[in-house]
């Protein structure tokens, strides 16, 4: 049976770490059919992911302009066409809000706001002749609270809103820009507080479908915004199990649940 | 291998071959699903479903009991319910300041209780999960002069979905809308008969063309899949244009 991206061509930046969301969906868009470039900053994961899906490799560092624009230009001519882009770059900085410092907002500025601001300024250009799919990875918490996550949250909602102003622009050439939010996920940028015993029992209630999702989740919501079967843009699509229709945990409540999980070990 | 092999589905509001539950069924029977389908005409539904091998069912959607015998129609024909799909509604135009006490309770009783009905029968008469998805629309999203009562018992059902969402995860049941825009279907022929109507819309549209019912179709396949692990969402297959604006009646001049 042929896939659902068969014949497709499609660049997932941040997929330079083991395991990580951008793999996920690089490895699923890959059983699908598509040629898949992966891009990020560890040139020796990459290629391992690259020889594992029979894709192409290319350094990024998505905080910097020059980096941005040199890697789609080279999915672009290693592929022979770009029909999909996807940025799964992203930094879960967790810091009071009063002890943020101007180096942290300047870092997560560059890699969450101004990077995706000129990715899409890169992809319109490479994609216009033939139109495509851009998916930038957002988060629940663009919507709901989250603590001592306001760095992050304010970025990734100020990229939401580009998405939708960018879908509206360039619709008419064919191109369709969307958003999808995880709500919390094992991942290795999560897998430090994951570690700690009660840490991820303490989300679980805050999703009606009563557990919390997966990069493979993240990945067959990517397939669909991705392929031809998707006729929507400029849409943030939530796919985290309902997470958005209660909360997430407050601070004390996960304090909780760690001592709960102590207590019981 | 189909992508709803093995699933039991309920589409009502299939009575005509260009309507988006014909097309819906057409993109389930393709992908696996056994169907039922339902609509206030018996011997209309009855057309579409002949070829597909369905299930024909009559119903009202205002009518509990019809629902209620909906559900178990599936169940008893195919063991189970899996999926539900309402794409039942009745037009309503007018401004607010013309609209009588009764068109409002009209569209309420269709859209707004009847959903709500819609969504309470068929979660009841599913016992291993399942997604129930209904018909929301452009309307709720760009407040459109003289929709005022159809937009608004729409707009309702959407908080209904996003309450039992928050309820029905517990029971594996997932529950979302899909808001089309100004799609051609048999409720919307007239409008696409009159080309100062269809410019004005099309203007609106991002994307630069009309949504199809097969768009319509393929995003039902997506929420209806175990794959979307999605629930309490309304999602957007507008063209784009809900970013924009609806069309002012003065501008179909």
């Amino acid at each position: 049976m042929a896939g659902r991206l068969e014949g497709r061509k499609a660049l997932v930046v941040g997929a330079a770490g083991a395991g990580n969301m951008g793999q996920v969906i690089a490895r699923r868009f890959a059983a699908e059919g598509a040629r898949v470039a992966v891009a990020g900053r560890n040139r020796a994961i990459l290629d391992a992911l690259a020889d594992e899906i029979g894709g192409v490799a290319i350094e990024c560092d998505f905080s910097k302009r020059a980096s941005i624009f040199a890697m789609v230009d080279a999915a672009r001519a290693s592929l022979d066409g770009l029909d999909i882009a996807v940025n799964a770059t992203g930094w879960g900085l967790l810091k009071p809000f009063l002890e943020t410092t101007e180096e942290e907002i300047d870092k997560i500025y560059a890699l969450q706001l101004r990077g995706p601001f000129q990715f899409l300024q890169a992809l319109i250009p490479a994609m216009e002749e033939k139109g495509g799919s851009i998916i930038q990875i957002s988060s629940a918490t663009a919507t709901i609270l989250f603590h001592d996550h306001d760095a992050y949250m304010a970025t990734k909602a100020g990229t939401d809103h580009l998405v939708r102003s960018v879908a509206n622009q360039f619709g008419e050439k064919g191109i369709r820009v969307n958003s999808i939010s995880p709500g919390v996920t094992e991942t290795p940028m999560t897998a430090d507080a994951a570690a700690v015993p009660g840490v991820m029992a303490a989300f679980v209630k805050g999703y009606p479908l009563g557990r919390y999702g997966t990069s493979e989740d993240i990945a067959a919501g990517c397939v669909w915004l991705a392929s031809d079967e998707c006729f929507m843009t400029g849409q943030n699509l939530q796919v985290n199990g309902g997470l958005t229709l209660r909360a997430n945990p407050s601070k004390a409540d996960i304090e909780a649940s760690v001592v709960a999980a102590m207590a019981a070990a | 291998m189909g992508r709803l092999d093995g699933k039991v589905a309920i589409i009502l509001g299939a009575s005509d071959p260009r309507s988006m539950g014909a097309a819906t069924a057409r993109r389930f029977v393709a992908e696996g699903a056994d169907l039922v389908l339902a609509a206030r005409r018996k011997d209309a539904v009855a057309d579409v479903a002949g070829p597909l091998g369905a299930t024909a069912v009559a119903c009202d959607i205002t009518d509990e009991n019809d629902l209620a015998a909906l559900a178990k129609m599936a169940v008893d024909t195919y063991g189970k319910l899996d999926i539900a799909i309402n794409y039942a509604g009745i037009e309503g135009g007018a401004p607010i300041i013309e609209t009588t006490a009764d068109m409002f309770r009209q569209q309420a009783d269709v859209h707004f209780v009847g959903t709500g009905l819609f969504i309470k029968q068929m979660a009841l008469a599913m016992k291993d999960g399942g997604s129930i998805i209904t018909a929301s629309s452009l309307t709720v999203l760009v407040q459109a002069p003289g929709q005022g009562a159809y937009a608004g018992s729409k707009g309702g059902a959407d908080v209904l979905v996003k309450v039992a969402a928050n309820e029905l995860g517990a029971r594996g049941i997932r529950v979302n809308s899909i808001a089309p825009g100004f799609t051609k279907s048999a409720m919307t022929d007239a409008y696409f008969a009159m080309e100062a109507v269809t410019r004005a819309f099309l203007k609106e549209m991002p994307l630069g063309r009309f949504p199809t019912v097969d768009d319509i179709a393929d995003c039902a396949l997506w929420l209806a899949s175990d794959e979307a692990f999605v629930t309490g969402q309304r999602i957007d297959v507008t063209a784009g244009q809900a970013l924009r604006r609806t069309p002012r009646m003065d501008e179909f001049a």
